[in-house]
């Protein structure tokens, strides 16, 4: 391996996350634990799910800030398509995913077909989107859902957590897709240069629909999982889950320009705020403490990396 | 061989209407919302409701100047809701400690200037992409605030602090400073070397480095007019009331990208005016105060106003792609 | 240029189809309600057999110290500032309890299930909390009580077998009675009145704004409701939408009704400076330091709150008895220090008492 592969950011990343580990570790002896550990990754999956396929859509050059506004949205009509149309629970989810892809479908319509900015665009549905949650929900909450349902949210499948099992399932098939596949170079290929990418002919435009009608479906699945961890819905479920995918992403190495991140970058920055967030509660710091250290190590983080890359133009 | 007739020039309206097309279409749709929603209850029009919806959100159309500005430069700041948050927290705790009201409303500018030239620093000179430095900057902002102050309530402000409460030749504060600071941030960012490189480096940075454009320098000099801008917003967010709570206004950032973006600063960078955003400002705050007279369902909201984002966006790439294939020709 | 206008136009037109006919008022929840007589007489209490939760198998705590982590709904606001000066208060007083106060920066529901999360890993022998979200708080705080930690609530309400006490501020049908009752007193039995409200998500407020309907169509029927906005947690926003109100229905508009501490400053304010100020009726709920030159310059006259100091004081109190074993499962009242006995009501709720009505005599006394 030369020098410069070694000092790649997902190396770098990697041993802080490893620093990170080992200093919590010494803060308090309950962090290191299995179930504590298995527990993080329960809380850790609805962004998960929807950062790794984030990796994909900023990988392309674009972003997706409707995710949020998806879940909510997914969430409220699982809810709804289960109580008040009286569908079987697993036809309401199912439905449930349908929409949310269909949501991210129409994301990638107005992006590759109007041609308008994936940031514009997707402001623009994160406000629709979450007016639709809260206006067929009229702000009322779903709850009374069957025991069998929470085992997705809260119970466990063959020792571990349900939700993990889905995690990694997912985790696996994304890394093996962006590393491995013709799919995987034509998104790289689109965030590097998208004109190039169409003169090629690669199909840039389908490849960019199946890609945010994907992040639809993730944040579906986030949301399903959710409902059944906190065993209600809620209409402003999901606010604000853009940003902290989005920072898992970047904070993984994926360039905010396009064409270039890893699946494994995701997942350790997904690692390292997690981490922090548990880490430092159990050795006394406070919540408005460890957000602002969140803040710093973002900036940091993207800085030594930047330093280490001098000659990179991006 | 034939030869095609020259295409005859287009005339000078067709080109200022080219030029400004998405202000054109904001301020049309302005207009038709006055006119719609008023024909359903005359009292939208009435000069105190205009005041309410032009007055009382002047602030955020001050803030999307500099959001604008940024965004024209190929940047974005997703922190600036939180540093109006702080600023107003700083500059009411200013004015109830005894320092002369002026300096309450000034020392917000200068800091918001310090903060992100900051951020500019680090995004021109530590080549951070600005959405990173932001959203860290939004964090620390947050936690800031709260572990400082711990959302407490600022509450005996001296009167005269109460700036965006006065009336000057009869027309509300906040509409002087909105229309003022709109106009001439647009005559500079026209017709000064300084503006038109910003739309510059935003087309092509690397091609405005080579025409000798200092590209590091302006960056760092243009957050920091942003900077400045949300400290003057943050004058008229601050004294709209007579108390402050210390916290950061929810959403804040998102209402000004919006503004911004709807009102044609192009997020791809090098086009768009300042005027755009400030219509667009004034359009929200309108539609809001549309859906409540026109008794939309207040479930409903937000929904019907996310659609008539998309709406307009949609009309206006679908007008852009006309434009650009009708100059194929 | 013309299309976006007119598909601006249909859309608005279309809207205004929306406007479904609400029975009850904009921003209610759907459980049922329970009005208080029109006069004042307490209901007879129903004794409702106990419905907490249990630890399983917690440690012995009787006298000895311990560790308490406070969770409100959000940390960053000058009411939780409140209720966590009562906690500090009480673990003071006694001596034998450490209380930190840590929540989420934002009140939401994942979040503050992290927090809980976080704090039962680490280890506390008690948990107080405010639940955003009174079922989806649920979940954790068995976890918490299968853990053997003791847990109370105070100010927002878990599923009863999610904790093993709740110290109530007030009833809702109290409260709701205290701000109708205020607002007619001030604009007589007869007139109009929009409500601001926060987000119409937040538990207690749709519950005070179901009970206010039930009270006010049974008690004072010749009140209007004329409608309800939703301001989040924006002070220029409530602001806004006040004016708005004041805009659209001019003389008509009698009082506004503000839910929250960040609604009730905002819609005096907005009184003040239309020069409604007593053309205006404005009632609400507010912490007094946001009140403070409203009510000083007499354009609000009653402020409606209770003592959050003293509720985090109570709830610190309750949790110390819980622990010690004093407050068991079927006792109708326990001793809070210096409040004295309070009573136990609906099974496993503990009263703090009657709603506090703030005025122009008494506001200065508080800083808070």
């Amino acid at each position: 391996m030369t020098a410069r592969g070694f000092l790649r950011h997902e190396t770098i990343l990697a041993l802080l996350v490893l620093v990170a580990l080992f200093v919590l570790d010494r803060q308090s002896d309950r962090f290191l634990t299995v179930d504590n550990l298995f527990n993080q990754g329960r809380l850790m999956t609805e962004v998960g799910l929807i950062a790794i396929v984030m990796t994909f859509v900023i990988v392309t050059g674009g972003i997706d800030l409707s995710v949020g506004s998806i879940l909510g949205m997914t969430a409220i009509l699982i809810g709804v398509f289960w109580k008040n149309m009286g569908l079987p629970l697993p036809a309401a989810i199912g439905m449930g995913l349908v929409v949310g892809a269909f949501a991210g479908f129409v994301n990638g319509v107005i992006i590759t077909r109007f041609k308008v900015p994936p940031l514009i665009a997707t402001l623009g549905t994160l406000a629709l989107y979450r007016g639709i949650a809260e206006g067929v929900s009229e702000a009322r909450s779903v709850r009374g859902y069957p025991e069998w349902f929470f085992v997705l949210g809260q119970g466990e499948l063959w020792g571990a957590p349900t939700q993990l099992w889905i995690f990694a399932a997912v985790a696996i098939v994304a890394a093996v897709v962006l590393a491995y596949t013709t799919f995987g170079r034509t998104t790289y290929a689109v965030g590097s240069n998208e004109v190039a990418a169409r003169f090629s002919g690669l199909g840039v435009d389908g490849a960019k629909i199946a890609i945010y009608s994907a992040s639809g479906l993730a944040a579906a699945i986030a949301a399903a999982i959710f409902v059944s961890r906190v065993s209600t819905t809620r209409s402003d479920m999901g606010t604000g889950i853009e940003l902290d995918a989005i920072t898992a992403v970047v904070l993984g190495g994926t360039s905010i320009f396009g064409g270039r991140g890893t699946i494994i970058g995701t997942l350790l920055g997904l690692v390292l705020i997690q981490s922090l967030k548990n880490g430092l509660s159990l050795a006394g710091v406070k919540s408005d403490g460890t957000v602002v250290l969140i803040g710093a190590v973002l900036i940091l983080t993207i800085l030594i990396s930047n330093l280490v890359h001098r000659d990179a133009t991006r | 061989m034939t030869v095609t007739a020259p295409r005859a020039r287009r005339s000078s309206v067709a080109r200022f209407v080219a030029a400004y097309g998405q202000e054109i279409v904001i301020a049309c749709a302005l207009i038709a919302l006055f006119i719609v929603v008023s024909a359903i209850n005359p009292r939208f029009l009435g000069a105190n409701n205009v005041n309410t919806i032009v007055s009382g959100n002047a602030y955020i159309a001050v803030a999307a100047i500099g959001m604008s500005m940024i965004i024209i430069t190929g940047h974005i700041d997703v922190s600036v809701g939180a540093l109006i948050g702080v600023l107003a927290t700083i500059s009411g705790t200013l004015a109830v400690s005894g320092y002369p009201v002026w300096v309450a409303w000034t020392a917000p500018i200068f800091i918001g200037a310090a903060i992100n030239g900051g951020v500019g620093a680090l995004v021109a000179y530590g080549r951070l992409p600005s959405i990173v430095v932001t959203l860290g900057m939004l964090s620390i902002l947050r936690g800031g605030l709260v572990s400082s102050t711990g959302g407490a309530w600022i509450n005996d402000l001296p009167p005269a602090f109460q700036i965006a409460q006065a009336r000057w030749f009869g027309a509300p504060a906040p509409i002087w400073f909105m229309v003022i600071l709109t106009v001439l941030a647009f005559l500079w960012m026209k017709n000064t070397a300084f503006g038109r490189s910003l739309y510059a480096i935003g087309g092509n940075a690397e091609a405005a480095r080579a025409a000798g454009i200092p590209v590091e320098r302006r960056t760092v000099q243009v957050f920091m007019i942003h900077g400045a801008f949300a400290g003057i917003a943050t004058m008229l967010f601050a004294t709209q009331l007579r108390v402050i709570q210390s916290t950061v206004p929810p959403n804040l950032e998102l209402t000004i990208i919006t503004a911004s973006v709807i009102g044609g600063v192009s997020i791809l960078g090098g086009t768009g005016t300042v005027i755009g955003s400030t219509l667009a400002a004034v359009l929200f705050a309108a539609i809001g105060s549309a859906m409540i007279f026109v008794n939309v369902s207040a479930y409903w909201l937000r929904a019907v106003i996310g659609l008539l984002i998309l709406v307009t966006v949609l009309a206006d790439m679908a007008r852009r792609n006309r434009e650009f294939w009708s100059n194929q020709r | 240029m013309l299309r976006p206008s007119l598909a601006a136009m249909a859309v608005l037109c279309l809207s205004t189809g929306l406007a479904t006919a609400q029975s009850a008022w904009t921003g209610g929840d759907d459980l049922p309600t329970n009005p208080l007589a029109c006069d004042g007489t307490p209901a007879t209490p129903v004794s409702v057999d106990y419905d907490g939760g249990e630890p399983t198998n917690p440690p012995d705590r009787a006298g000895k110290a311990i560790t308490v982590v406070d969770v409100p709904k959000l940390i960053g606001v000058g009411y939780f500032d409140a209720t966590s000066k009562g906690i500090a208060e009480a673990t003071a007083e006694l001596g034998n309890m450490t209380a930190t106060t840590d929540g989420p920066v934002e009140a939401n529901i994942d979040d503050q299930i992290t927090v809980i999360d976080n704090y039962i890993t680490k280890g506390v022998d008690g948990i107080l909390f405010a639940a955003n979200d009174s079922v989806a708080i649920a979940p954790v705080l068995k976890k918490a009580l299968e853990a053997g930690i003791n847990v109370v609530g105070y100010d927002a309400n878990a599923e009863p077998d999610a904790r093993q006490w709740f110290v109530n501020q007030a009833e809702f049908n109290g409260v709701a009675k205290s701000l109708v009752d205020a607002l007619a007193a001030e604009i007589g039995g007869e007139g109009a009145f929009a409500i601001v409200t926060s987000t119409f998500t937040t538990p207690n407020q749709a519950r005070w704004i179901s009970e206010m309907a039930a009270y006010a169509s049974a008690c004072h029927p010749n009140l209007t409701w004329l409608e309800t906005v939703e301001a989040q947690e924006d002070n220029i926003l409530s602001f806004n939408q006040a004016n708005t109100l004041i805009n659209k229905y001019g003389d008509e508009l009698k009082g506004i009704l503000g839910m929250t501490s960040i609604a009730t400053p905002a819609a005096a304010d907005a009184v003040t400076q239309a020069g409604q100020c007593g053309g205006i009726a404005v009632v609400g709920l507010a912490t007094p330091n946001a009140m403070k030159p409203y009510v000083e310059s007499d354009c609000v006259k009653s402020v409606v709150l209770w003592n959050p100091v003293d509720l985090g004081y109570a709830a610190a109190q309750v949790l110390r008895a819980t622990a010690d074993g004093t407050l068991k499962p079927g006792d109708t009242s326990v001793q809070a220090g210096k409040l004295g006995e309070l009573q136990v009501i609906n099974g496993s709720e503990i009263l703090l008492g009657a709603p506090f009505v703030f005025t122009k005599d008494n506001i200065a006394d508080f800083d808070f």
